[in-house]
C-alpha cells in the first residue's frame, strides 16, 4: 500500500469514527430522556421542595426548553468539549468525573495488566501441555473463577481476609486520618496498598479467564500450523519454538485487550460497590439514578469514546503484529 | 433495543411485575416525541404517561351491581415494600376483590405519582423522620391540602374537602401553640372521619453504636443516637479508649459543601453541623435555642431573634447580626430553590440592636420558628460577598473550605470517601469528642462488618431486625431503637371507584393488619399505631389521642361493605350496591 493510500484510509476510518461517536452521542442523550423522571424529580421525591421550587429549578436548567433545543445544545456543547454543571454536585461534569476515573484507573489499571499478561503467559503454557493433567486443571480453574460473578469472589475475599482474619481493610480506597501504629505501617503507601490488594485480586480473578482461555485456543490452532511443524524440523529448542507460536497466537489476545481497556475505564460496577471504591461504575450507578444527565452522558460517552478510539489503535497494533496486514 | 423492553427491564423485580405499571405505548411515544422535537415543551416523563388499566379505570364509574375491579396498589420495590404488598393483598383480598401488586423504582413513583399525579387505586410509600417534620404542618398540609393536589404536590391521593382547608390554613396561621392545637387536632378529626390515607407504622430509628468506646450517646426522636438530622449524640457522647475521633457511615455521600444548593436532607443536615441553624430539636422533638439565643413573637406578624453572644467563625471573625441580614438577603436574591420557605413566609429583616434581629412575615406562620429558622444559618458576609465572577447563582460555588461556627470544623472531604470534621471548642457547647469521620459505604454488609470489626463507632442510618440483632450479638455493641415520626402508609386515590366510596375505605382500614406488618416486616421496631393520624403518638404535644385506629377485623370489614349495600356473588366476589 502506498503512503497516500493509507494516508486516504486513515482519514476516512476518522470520519468514520466521528460519525460512530455522534450515533453514540445522539443514543446516549435519548436514553435518559426515555428514563422517567428528570434531575428534578429526586427533589420531588423528598418531599423537602415545595412544586413552584421544583418548577424553578426546571426553568433554571433549562429542562423545559423544546427537546429539540435541548438536543442541539447538547451536540453544540459536545463539539466545545462541554458536558455541561451536574444537576446534584454543581460542578463540571468534567470535574465530577476527573477523580473518579483516577480511583478507577488506579485500581483496573494493575488488574488488567496483570490479568493481561498473566493470561497470555499461562495460556501460552496451558496450550502447549495439551490433554495434560495441568492443562486440564488449570483450565478448569479459570474457567469455575470465571463462571463466578466478581462481587461474589469479592464478597468471599472480604469475608475470608477481611472479616475473618482482619488481614485487609474492609473496603475503601484509604483509611481516613490514618495512624501508623507499627514501623511497617509507616512504610509510603502502605495504608493504600493494603486497600487495594483485595478488589486488584477480585478483579484479576476475574478477568484471568478470557484472556487465557483465548490464547490457549490460538495457541492450540499454532501448533498444527506449518510453520511450527517446520521451525521443529529444523530442530529449534522447544523454547525458540513456543515462542514463535506464542507471537502468532498473541493477535486474539491483542483484540480483546481493546476490550478490555474499554471495560476498564468503565470500571467495574459490582467490585466497586463491594469494596466501597469510589470509581467511575458507583458514579455512574449515581448519576443514572438521580438522573444527572450531564455527569452519565460524559461517563457513557467517555467509555464509547474509548471503545473508538481503541479500537482504531487496536488496528493500528495488529499492523505492527502482523506485517500481512500492513502490507495487504 | 427497544423502549419497551427496556422500560421492563428496570422495574421488573419479582413477578407481580409482569406488566409493570408502566403500559408503553409506541404510539403514544412516537407521538410526544414528535410534538417536542416540533418545539412544544414535553417533560421526559410525559413521554411514559400511564395508560391502560390505570386510566381506565379513573374514568369508570361504580357500576351498580357491577363487580368491584381489581384494586390497583402501587408500592416501590424496596425489601419493606415487597413485603409489606403481600401482607396487604392478603387480608385486602379476603374482602371478595382482586388486589393488583404494582413494583417500581422509587425513581417511577415520583416521577408518575408525584411528578405526574397518575396515582392508580392506592400507593404505598415511607417518608422518613426529617426534622421539618415534626412540625404537623408538614403532614397535614403537604398530604391533604387541596392546594397541594397539583403535579409535583404531594397530596397525589387527591384529597379535596373545602372544610378540612380551611381549619388547616387557620392552623397554619396560628401563632399561639395552645390555639393551634385545637385547630390540629380538628384537622386530624375531619382525616379520621374520611380515611384518605392508612397509616401502616412509624417505624423506629435503630442504630448500633460500640458502647466499648462511647458513652452518653442521646435517643433522639426519628434520628436515633446516629443519624446526621438531630445530632444530640455527637455533640454529647464521651470517648472511653483512646481513640477520640468517631467513625460513622451513610450509604449516600454529600454532593456538596455549598449550604445554600442542597435541599437533600442528609447533606443539608451535616453541613448544619458547621453552620448551625438559629434553632434545633431537643432529643424528645422540642424546639429550642441553638445559634440563636432566644426568640420571642412580638406579634403574629413580627418575629425579633437574639443571636446568642460570643460566637465566632472559623477563620476569627465574630458572627454578627450584619451576616444574619446579609444571609436572609442573600436568600431572598437568589431565590435558592432548597430556601423556597423563606421568601414564601419573610417579608423582610431588620437589625433591632447589635444582638437582635426582627423578622416581618408576610402573614402569621406557625412553623415560621421550627420550619425556617430551624433550616436558616448564618453565613460569613465577607466570605459570601466576595465570590468570584461569572457564577450562575452563588449556589454554584463549591466552597471547598466552609467558614462556619458551629460544634464542627471542616478538614478534609474527599468525593465518594469520607467527611473530616473537627471539634470547635469555641461552640458554646462543644462537643466532647475531638472530631467526627463520616465515611460513605454504599452496601449494608461492609457497614456492619466495619462496626464489628471495630472501623466504625456508630451508623449513621438505620438498620433491620434481622441487622439488628446481629449487631447485639457483638459483646462491644449496642442497639438503641427510638421513635420517629416518619411514616410507612398506604394514600387512597379519592377519586376512584370504589376507594371514592367512604364505606370501602374505612372497610380497608379494618382489613389491614398493622400488627402482623410490624412484626413481620419490621421484626417488632415499629409502633403499632393506636390512633387514626399521620402525626404519630411519640409526638405528644400535637398527636390527637381521641382517634382510636380501626382495629384490624375482616369481619368488621365485611360488614361496613354489607351495610353500605355491596354484596357476594356465588365465587365470594363483591359486587358494588345496586342503585
Amino acid at each position: 500500500m502506498t503512503t497516500k493510500a493509507r494516508g486516504r484510509a486513515l482519514i476516512s476510518r476518522a470520519i468514520q469514527s466521528g460519525l460512530t461517536l455522534w450515533v453514540l452521542a445522539t443514543i446516549i442523550w435519548l436514553m435518559f430522556r426515555l428514563l422517567p423522571g428528570d434531575p428534578t424529580t429526586a427533589l420531588l421525591g423528598t418531599g423537602q421542595l415545595p412544586p413552584d421550587a421544583v418548577a424553578r429549578l426546571r426553568a433554571e436548567w433549562r429542562l423545559d426548553d423544546p427537546m429539540g433545543a435541548q438536543y442541539l445544545r447538547y451536540l453544540g456543547n459536545l463539539l466545545t468539549g462541554e458536558f455541561g454543571l451536574s444537576f446534584t454536585f454543581r460542578q463540571p461534569a468534567t470535574e465530577v468525573l476527573a477523580p473518579a476515573l483516577v480511583n478507577t484507573l488506579i485500581l483496573m489499571a494493575p488488574a488488567t495488566a496483570i490479568s493481561v499478561v498473566g493470561g497470555v503467559l499461562l495460556g501460552a503454557w496451558l496450550g502447549w501441555r495439551r490433554g495434560g493433567a495441568a492443562e486440564f486443571g488449570g483450565a478448569l480453574l479459570v474457567l469455575v473463577l470465571r463462571s463466578l460473578p466478581a462481587f461474589w469472589i469479592g464478597i468471599v475475599l472480604l469475608m475470608a481476609f477481611s472479616y475473618s482474619l482482619g488481614w485487609f481493610p474492609i473496603g475503601g480506597i484509604r483509611t481516613p486520618a490514618f495512624f501508623p501504629e507499627t514501623w511497617w505501617e509507616e512504610l509510603p503507601g502502605f495504608d493504600f496498598l493494603r486497600h487495594l490488594v483485595l478488589p486488584v485480586t477480585a478483579a484479576v480473578l476475574y478477568f484471568l479467564a478470557d484472556p487465557l482461555m483465548i490464547m490457549r485456543t490460538s495457541m492450540l490452532e499454532a501448533r498444527t500450523e506449518d510453520y511450527i511443524s517446520y521451525a521443529e524440523a529444523r530442530g529449534l529448542p522447544d523454547r525458540r519454538v513456543r515462542r514463535i507460536a506464542r507471537r502468532n497466537a498473541m493477535l486474539p489476545v491483542v483484540t480483546y485487550v481493546g476490550i478490555m481497556v474499554s471495560f476498564a475505564f468503565g470500571g467495574q460496577i459490582l467490585i466497586e460497590m463491594v469494596f466501597s471504591w469510589p470509581g467511575m461504575g458507583r458514579l455512574m450507578v449515581e448519576s443514572v439514578t438521580q438522573r444527572d444527565y450531564p455527569v452519565a452522558q460524559a461517563a457513557f460517552l467517555l467509555m464509547a469514546a474509548i471503545v473508538v478510539v481503541v479500537n482504531f489503535l487496536v488496528d493500528l497494533l495488529y499492523a505492527l503484529l502482523d506485517p500481512r496486514i500492513r502490507d495487504a | 433495543m427497544t423502549p419497551a423492553a427496556g422500560r421492563n427491564r428496570t422495574n421488573s423485580n419479582g413477578s407481580e411485575d409482569r406488566d409493570a405499571i408502566m403500559t408503553y405505548s409506541r404510539r403514544s411515544f412516537l407521538h410526544a416525541l414528535t410534538a417536542g422535537m416540533g418545539g412544544a415543551a414535553v417533560p421526559a416523563s410525559t413521554l411514559l404517561a400511564l395508560e391502560g388499566a390505570l386510566t381506565r379505570a379513573a374514568a369508570q364509574q361504580a357500576a351498580p351491581n357491577g363487580p368491584v375491579p381489581p384494586i390497583t396498589f402501587f408500592a416501590p420495590n424496596w425489601p419493606d415494600y415487597i413485603e409489606i404488598s403481600r401482607l396487604i393483598a392478603n387480608t385486602w383480598s379476603q374482602l371478595g376483590v382482586e388486589v393488583d401488586l404494582k413494583q417500581g423504582t422509587a425513581q417511577t413513583l415520583m416521577a408518575e405519582v408525584i411528578g405526574e399525579h397518575n396515582t392508580p387505586h392506592a400507593v404505598g410509600v415511607s417518608w422518613g423522620g426529617a426534622p421539618d417534620r415534626i412540625d404537623p404542618d408538614y403532614f397535614l398540609t403537604e398530604f391533604f391540602n387541596s392546594r397541594r393536589k397539583i403535579k409535583g404536590g404531594l397530596n397525589y391521593g387527591n384529597y379535596d374537602n373545602a372544610d378540612y382547608d380551611a381549619v388547616n390554613d387557620a392552623q397554619r396561621a396560628e401563632m399561639d401553640p395552645e390555639t393551634r392545637r385545637e385547630l390540629v387536632w380538628k384537622c386530624q378529626e375531619m382525616l379520621a372521619a374520611d380515611n384518605p390515607i392508612l397509616v401502616l407504622t412509624f417505624r423506629n430509628a435503630t442504630q448500633p453504636y460500640n458502647k466499648a468506646r462511647w458513652e452518653g450517646v442521646v435517643p433522639t426522636l426519628a434520628s436515633g443516637v446516629g443519624m446526621s438530622y438531630i445530632p444530640w449524640t455527637y455533640y454529647k457522647m464521651k470517648p472511653l479508649t483512646s481513640r477520640k475521633v468517631a467513625r460513622t457511615a451513610n450509604f449516600t455521600e454529600i454532593v456538596t459543601l455549598n449550604p445554600f444548593a442542597t435541599p437533600e436532607i442528609f447533606n443539608a443536615t451535616l453541613l448544619r453541623w458547621i453552620y448551625p441553624t438559629f434553632v434545633t430539636r431537643g432529643p424528645n422533638g422540642d424546639v429550642e435555642p441553638w445559634a440563636a439565643e432566644s426568640w420571642s413573637v412580638v406579634d403574629p406578624t413580627t418575629v425579633d431573634v437574639k443571636l446568642r453572644p460570643g460566637m465566632v467563625f472559623d477563620d476569627g471573625a465574630p458572627v454578627t447580626v450584619e451576616d444574619v441580614k446579609f444571609t436572609f438577603d442573600f436568600i431572598m436574591e437568589w431565590k435558592f430553590p432548597a430556601f423556597a420557605r423563606v421568601p414564601e413566609v419573610v417579608e423582610s429583616l431588620e437589625i433591632v440592636d447589635p444582638a437582635t434581629v426582627r423578622f416581618k412575615l408576610k402573614q402569621p406562620s406557625a412553623s415560621f420558628v421550627p420550619n425556617v429558622l430551624g433550616f436558616c444559618f448564618v453565613a460569613p458576609r465577607h466570605v459570601w460577598q466576595a465570590l468570584p465572577e461569572g457564577l450562575a447563582s452563588p449556589a454554584d460555588w463549591p466552597n471547598e473550605a466552609p467558614v462556619g461556627y458551629g460544634g464542627f470544623k471542616f478538614i478534609e472531604w474527599r468525593k465518594g470517601e469520607y467527611l473530616q470534621l473537627e471539634t470547635n471548642k469555641h461552640f458554646f457547647l462543644p462537643p466532647a469528642v475531638d472530631g467526627v469521620i463520616w465515611l460513605f459505604v454504599p452496601n449494608i454488609e461492609n457497614q456492619l462488618a466495619m462496626m464489628e470489626s471495630g472501623a466504625l463507632d456508630m451508623l449513621g442510618w438505620n438498620i433491620d431486625g434481622e441487622q439488628a440483632k446481629r449487631m447485639a450479638e457483638h459483646p462491644d455493641l449496642e442497639v438503641v431503637s427510638v421513635p420517629s415520626h416518619g411514616m410507612h402508609e398506604i394514600r387512597l386515590n379519592m377519586d376512584m371507584a370504589p376507594i371514592s366510596d367512604p364505606a370501602f375505605r374505612m372497610a380497608l382500614q379494618h382489613a389491614t393488619d398493622r400488627k402482623e406488618l410490624v412484626e413481620v416486616v419490621f421484626s417488632g421496631l415499629g409502633a403499632v399505631p393506636a390512633t387514626n393520624t399521620v402525626i404519630t403518638g411519640a409526638n405528644e404535644f400535637w398527636s390527637n389521642p381521641n382517634l382510636p385506629m380501626p382495629d384490624f377485623s375482616i369481619e368488621k370489614a365485611r360488614q361496613a361493605l354489607a351495610d353500605a349495600g355491596y354484596t357476594w356473588d356465588a365465587e365470594g366476589r363483591l359486587h358494588y350496591p345496586a342503585g
